[in-house]
């Protein structure tokens, strides 16, 4: 590895490195520095900041509401997750086992990944809209009574849908390529064996295709805590009564509806946790399976 | 190493077929006509799902009023020209398109450039603690824009760049993945070519021009593509940092055109007019560099 090291000189080898490294320093290093130094003091919009300790740290633990929006945002990322992956994973063995036109399958089922959450929310809005949706009157027609303005289930769930909907592509994207590697030999096995078509599915292709999976889950565990910050905003701001308040949504309100820049910052430290733990898992396990790949 | 890199090609190699459709192993399982008819039913069906909303979208930025209440309703009208027009137009969306587009171009040529930087710098520089450089800027993948745009947005008015292109941009400069795939991808350039070049005595602008760029043209259009869909896309950063509407970007404008239906002013034609076009710059680049965005893709996971 060494022998690529083909140029010497130091001061260049710094000049390429300065700009990534200063950007890193000065808009990501140093801000996130500066949310822990605010999240021990009071501070907001146009009042002297006073040192408080720990005291923010305490509001939360012993807040009600707070814990309501880390279950909510809990479940709601294990719903994403298991939604996202059981959809992805059965489209992908679709699209894997077809016999014709699997390149246009493929395509109109990732492009999602482009789309952008803003248009994702505004185009659910429109079709599930309680009085004026395309989709609310056959819905309503089997008995469901559309009001997911007012009942909190219903817009969790309609939160829900849409970041499923948008996150299937980028999932297809990486299930199609690990589906591909496993090797045609345990696929003719699994036929002589007389194994079902879903059997196989299950007890072979997952298996082996578990390092993507687990790529995926942490993934969209991430995306369910932090890219779905549109669909909130747009669809139900957070409503009705709080029951899609996701801690994203939550620290946005905080920082920019109420201006407790000192709250607002112990809860970005909680969510930096949050990034780190999974981020640590999967570089865990991400060395587990090299080895084991090795 | 090296068995991360064959990994890698095999994926490669497996998402060519993919994509081109060419599957070279035909159907291992000699499957039945009736399986092979439920599985193109179950597809269309679930494929019919994926896209039914956008379609929807689509009719409806082509009616008059916008409102369609029920099925029968999604019959493409003959608005189209006029909403399209009037939401570029009379609502300033041709403004907030062109605000994305500025941001994205700026973020995609400024980000790729810098990075490309740090991956040479990483792979062919003799650097002191270079373990230590890569994962400095690895670690900032811990952090977010949604766990720092609150002291972000206190820095960035510090700065007196508030409202402004650089608010937008410039924070998002320093990019721990595409470092990453390029080194990545670097890494798995034959060391042979790279040794050749060295004994020709080719100096680091010429192997940059000459031997780099050239054995890198997929992964650069790949994450090039990579970085435009996740800045084009950008939402809650645009809305707390961008506060008129001269300088606000096509996602956030989206509210706006919302704003006035929620004002009892119609338009859901407009909006979703507003709509397609905010999708169809990310989708058409998608389509059309499908092939080195999915590449890309195979290389980041490893």
């Amino acid at each position: 590895m060494s022998t690529r090291e083909i140029f010497d000189g130091r001061l260049e080898a710094a000049l390429l490195l300065a700009p990534t490294l200063l950007v890193s320093v000065v808009f990501l290093y140093y801000p996130t520095a500066l949310a822990f130094r605010t999240s021990l003091f009071d501070a907001g919009f146009g009042r002297a900041e006073e040192f408080v300790g720990l005291e923010n740290y305490l509001t939360l633990l012993e807040s009600s509401a707070y814990h309501r929006s880390v279950a909510i945002s809990v479940l709601f990322a294990a719903l994403v997750v298991v939604g996202t992956i059981t959809v992805s994973l059965y489209l992908t063995f679709l699209i894997h086992e077809v016999d014709d036109g699997q390149g246009w399958y493929l395509i109109s089922v990732i492009w999602p990944y482009a789309l952008p959450p803003a248009v994702a929310a505004l185009v659910f809005l429109f079709i599930l809209h309680p009085t004026l949706g395309v989709l609310t009157g056959p819905i309503e027609a089997v008995g469901f009574d559309v009001d997911w303005f007012n009942d909190g289930p219903q817009a969790f769930l309609v939160v829900l849908l849409v970041a499923i909907w948008k996150q299937i592509g980028y999932n297809v994207i990486f299930m199609i390529a690990a589906m591909k590697d496993v090797p045609d030999a345990l696929t003719e096995t699994a036929e002589l064996d007389g194994v079902g078509r879903l059997r196989r599915l299950v007890s072979v292709y997952v298996p082996i295709m578990t390092p993507t999976l687990f790529f995926l889950v942490i993934i969209n565990t991430i995306y369910a805590f932090f890219g779905t910050f549109a669909f909130v905003d747009l669809l139900t701001s957070g409503g009705p009564a709080n029951a899609t308040n996701v801690l994203i949504f939550d620290l946005y309100r905080e920082g920019f509806s109420f201006f407790n820049f000192g709250v607002a910052s112990t809860k970005s430290v909680v969510l930096f946790l949050v990034v780190a733990v999974l981020m640590v898992i999967q570089f865990r396990l991400t060395e587990e399976y090299s080895y084991y790949g090795a | 190493m090296t068995n991360a890199i064959q990994y890698t090609k095999r994926r490669f190699e497996a998402l060519k077929g993919a994509i081109a459709g060419d599957d070279e192993d035909e159907p291992l399982a000699v499957i039945g006509r009736e399986e092979s008819v439920s599985v193109h039913l179950q597809l269309w069906l679930l494929v019919g799902m994926v896209v039914f909303p956008i379609l929807v979208a689509v009719v409806v930025s082509t009616k008059q009023q916008g409102i369609v209440t029920s099925l029968p309703d999604l019959i493409p009208g003959t608005y189209a020209v006029e909403n399209y027009r009037e939401a570029i137009v009379d609502y300033g969306f041709g403004r907030f398109m062109w605000n994305s587009l500025l941001m994205s171009v700026v973020v995609v040529v400024g980000k790729l450039v810098i990075s490309v930087f740090a991956a040479m710098a990483i792979v062919y520089y003799r650097v002191p603690y270079k373990d230590l450089v890569f994962l400095f800027v690895l670690f900032t993948l811990l952090l977010p824009v949604p766990v720092r745009f609150i002291p972000l947005f206190q820095l960035i008015n510090d700065l007196g760049w508030g409202n402004s292109l650089l608010a937008i941009t410039v924070p998002y400069l320093a990019s721990a993945t595409t470092v990453f795939i390029l080194r990545q991808h670097f890494l798995s350039i034959p060391n042979s070519i790279v040794e050749t070049a060295k004994l020709d005595g080719v100096g680091p602008v010429k192997f940059t021009l000459q031997v780099l760029i050239p054995m890198s043209r997929g992964v650069l259009v790949g994450v090039s593509i990579i970085m435009f869909v996740y800045a084009w896309n950008q939402y809650l950063w645009p809305l707390v940092i961008i506060d008129s509407e001269a300088n606000q970007v096509a996602q956030v404008g989206l509210q706006l055109l919302q704003g006035d239906v929620q004002g009892g002013q119609l338009s859901w034609s407009l909006v979703m007019a507003g709509s397609v076009l905010t999708l169809l710059p990310p989708l058409a680049l998608m389509i059309l560099f499908r092939k080195p965005l999915l590449e890309t893709f195979a290389i980041q996971q490893k």
